[in-house]
């Protein structure tokens, strides 16, 4: 195979890349971080150009593009959860303008009459708190509810910007209508890609940040990122997003082609982020001294991202034990 | 982004495959393992001749010189093919794949006729003498010296670590021809024949053990060479230096995947702690394989990175490394076995590179080290990818 985009593909990415910077800048992530400022007109700027519609499974790839962007911005909309937990639970729920996340366990639907009554409390649903509907995964199938129907509370989380929430299910009775038929399996081969992709951006911010304090920060007459112990950490960390970043698109891309690899792929996209987050975090802050130990530097929201990104879907070493079983070869 | 190849690529491959399946060497015919990197035994250059008349050798080069002006994507499934079958097309590597390359890219039409062809030919064998005692990862501060009088250089000097010098018919050596210019424009390249007068070598045994002898300490003394053995202009060598590694540099990386190929292969794990280095083994042969697809086909496009092959160097040498370290740890006791007793016989594989887990440990420092250290592989990054300052 030849691993690079197509000249569609690269196109797309500048475009995303120049909405992105002007729409969604550190000023405006610092403004929802520190005043809780609304992200509702962001969303709609996605939603107007049609970002919220790439829920076609073969649009995988261009979908991966806007994620690695977000994660390098640290987008501060239910994006991801609406576009990779959502809405490959929810096939065909349409209304692409409104938000969703996916409830993945803690919910049980017992029969009751021509319906179903789903009960339980899930746990750090992704956008919980403030998504429109919920599609939640059950052992009678995946249902779709409206955000009316439950109660969530938002928790208090290490990252800012990231909104997590339990997520209360109190006898909500739901009908035939709302099943969707969606195999939670795949559903997830995509949350574990778009997680992935999220990360690698947000490490591809951290090395930005980075090299670009590195340059302009002297001590002992020069530049810091002159000095080699500073520059092999930073050539590891640049080989780890490579890495990461590869293995996303690879899984972006079995996907995109419903290819039989895409389960081990989204695994060992999700391992490799993980993976990658681990060094570029450590190095990263490292190499930021104390600069990038206070609140007011920028570092941390790229930093908090990936750290997220690690303790959701499963880690690393949990994605490495599935690889270790399931793959005995390279097949590319 | 695609999945697989195109059908010409593809076609290309089953041909190739094809010529395997019908002309590959049964082991019966084998009677004699490769001892150097320029040993190559009877059986082994009849095989490597006759990939060289079906154009096989190395698709890319034009039919006169053992190809069929391949595509560099062509180029790469025939590597592919190669390595999925754990064969070597030739047991004089670097003999094939630098110096006949650089004669190919810098010499004249005569020295093409006269070294490039026999080496392709396996009727000789060659050497790549770059490093000297004092010039090892500072390449460009090499001191040994070769002074034109009338028609023939002659030449004074050291070079060390010359894999399989023993062996070779003929030295592609890096000398220097102008010691007042600044040490990257005062260098030359001659081809020395190892029979010429003045010429000793004297073979070393590697950390691998007593009977791992591939290394050599070349010594030239009044070693007087023709003026027409001089490969490319006069004080121009540290280009074909470049041009030569840089054709090696953009597929090298697909040694490293061959040895983590090999230790996925090879390797079962044994518990948690084993599967999940093994996990990690798999993630960076498929990270190593997409970012040198992409390379690739960066290259082909005519945007050849060669900074960002550093990255490759890096990644896959020191994930080789990580992962056979591993293994070594993993086998307990029975990893002590001795590497002369461990490695199997496949006879269209330099073996060396089957053997025990420690002596594919050992040998994966070869890849850390040599062809630039990771250490200059990671400044290369640092500066020449990321932008950073120099020192």
């Amino acid at each position: 195979m030849l691993f690079e985009f197509d000249p569609d593909q690269r196109l797309w990415q500048g475009s995303v890349r120049e909405v992105v910077a002007k729409e969604c800048p550190p000023a405006l992530v610092r403004a929802v971080a520190d005043d809780g400022a609304d992200t509702v007109a962001l969303w709609k700027v996605y939603a107007g150009l049609g970002w919220t519609e790439l829920t076609d499974p073969a649009e995988a790839v261009e979908l991966a593009i806007v994620l690695e962007e977000l994660g390098r911005a640290t987008d501060p909309t239910p994006y991801l959860a609406t576009m990779t937990q959502f809405a490959p639970l929810a096939p065909g729920a349409g209304e692409p303008e409104r938000t969703g996340a996916a409830v993945l366990d803690g919910v049980t639907a017992r029969r009751d009459g021509r319906g179903w009554v789903l009960e339980g409390t899930a746990r750090h649903v992704l956008d919980g708190d403030r998504a429109d509907r919920l599609a939640v995964v059950t052992g009678e199938g995946v249902f779709v509810v409206d955000a009316a129907e439950v109660t969530a509370t938002r928790a208090a989380v290490f990252d800012p910007v990231l909104h997590v929430a339990d997520v209360a299910f109190g006898g909500v009775r739901v009908g035939q209508e709302q099943r969707t038929g969606a195999d939670p399996g795949r559903a997830r081969h995509i949350a574990l890609a778009g997680m992935a992709m999220t990360m690698v951006g947000a490490c591809r911010r951290i090395l930005d940040l980075t090299l670009e304090h590195v340059r302009t920060r002297h001590q002992f007459g020069a530049p810091i990122g002159s000095f080699q112990a500073v520059q092999h950490k930073a050539a590891d960390m640049h080989v780890a997003v490579e890495r990461a970043k590869a293995l996303a698109y690879f899984a972006a891309l079995t996907i995109a082609a419903d290819d039989p690899r895409r389960r081990v792929a989204a695994a060992m996209a999700k391992a490799a982020a993980g993976e990658c987050q681990s060094l570029v975090v450590r190095h990263g802050l490292q190499l930021f001294g104390a600069m990038g130990f206070t609140w007011e530097n920028d570092l941390q929201f790229a930093l908090k991202r990936a750290l997220a990104g690690e303790q959701l879907l499963g880690g690393a070493a949990e994605h490495r034990a599935l690889i270790a079983k399931e793959c005995h070869a390279v097949e590319l | 982004m695609q999945l697989s190849f195109d059908a010409e690529v593809e076609d290309f491959r089953a041909e190739f495959a094809a010529f395997l399946d019908e002309h590959l060497p049964p082991a019966a015919e084998a009677d004699r393992a490769s001892q150097s990197s320029s040993d190559v035994p009877e059986w082994a250059r009849r095989w490597q001749r006759l990939q060289f008349d079906h154009g096989w050798l190395l698709p890319g080069n034009p039919p006169e010189y053992g190809g069929r002006d391949a595509t560099l994507v062509q180029q790469y499934v025939h590597l592919l093919e190669l390595s999925r079958r754990r064969i070597y097309h030739s047991f004089n590597p670097q003999g094939v794949g630098i110096v006949a390359a650089s004669l190919l890219s810098f010499g004249t039409e005569e020295q093409k006729r006269r070294w490039a062809v026999p080496i392709l030919r396996a009727e000789i064998t060659a050497s790549l003498g770059m490093s000297e005692p004092g010039a090892g990862s500072d390449l460009a501060s090499l001191r040994t010296r070769a002074v034109l009088d009338g028609d023939h250089f002659v030449v004074n000097g050291q070079k060390v670590w010359t894999s399989g010098a023993h062996d070779a018919d003929v030295l592609l050596t890096f000398v220097r021809t102008d010691p007042d210019a600044p040490k990257h424009k005062g260098i030359s390249v001659l081809l020395i024949p190892t029979a010429t007068p003045g010429v000793t070598r004297r073979p070393f045994a590697s950390i691998i053990g007593s009977h791992d002898v591939d290394f050599n300490e070349v010594f030239f003394e009044d070693v007087r060479v023709p003026a027409a053995n001089l490969v490319g202009p006069l004080n121009e060598g540290w280009r074909v230096a470049n041009g030569s590694l840089g054709h090696e540099r953009t597929l090298l990386w697909l040694s490293f995947g061959e040895r983590l190929d090999e230790f996925i292969r090879d390797f079962e794990p044994a518990g948690p702690l084993d599967e999940d280095a093994y996990a990690t083994a798999v993630l960076d042969a498929y990270a190593l394989r997409l970012l040198g697809s992409a390379a690739l086909a960066q290259a082909a496009r005519g945007e050849q990175d060669v900074a960002g092959l550093s990255v490759l160097k890096l990644l896959g040498s020191e994930a080789a490394q990580r992962a056979l370290e591993r293994a070594l740890s993993s086998a307990g006791p029975d990893g002590l076995a001795h590497p002369a007793l461990t490695a199997p016989y496949t006879h269209l594989q330099s073996e060396t590179m089957l053997g025990s887990w420690f002596e594919r440990y050992a040998r994966s420092f070869a890849g850390t080290i040599a062809g630039g250290t990771s250490e200059i592989q990671r400044t290369i990054v640092a500066e020449r990818v990321l932008g950073l300052p120099r020192r």
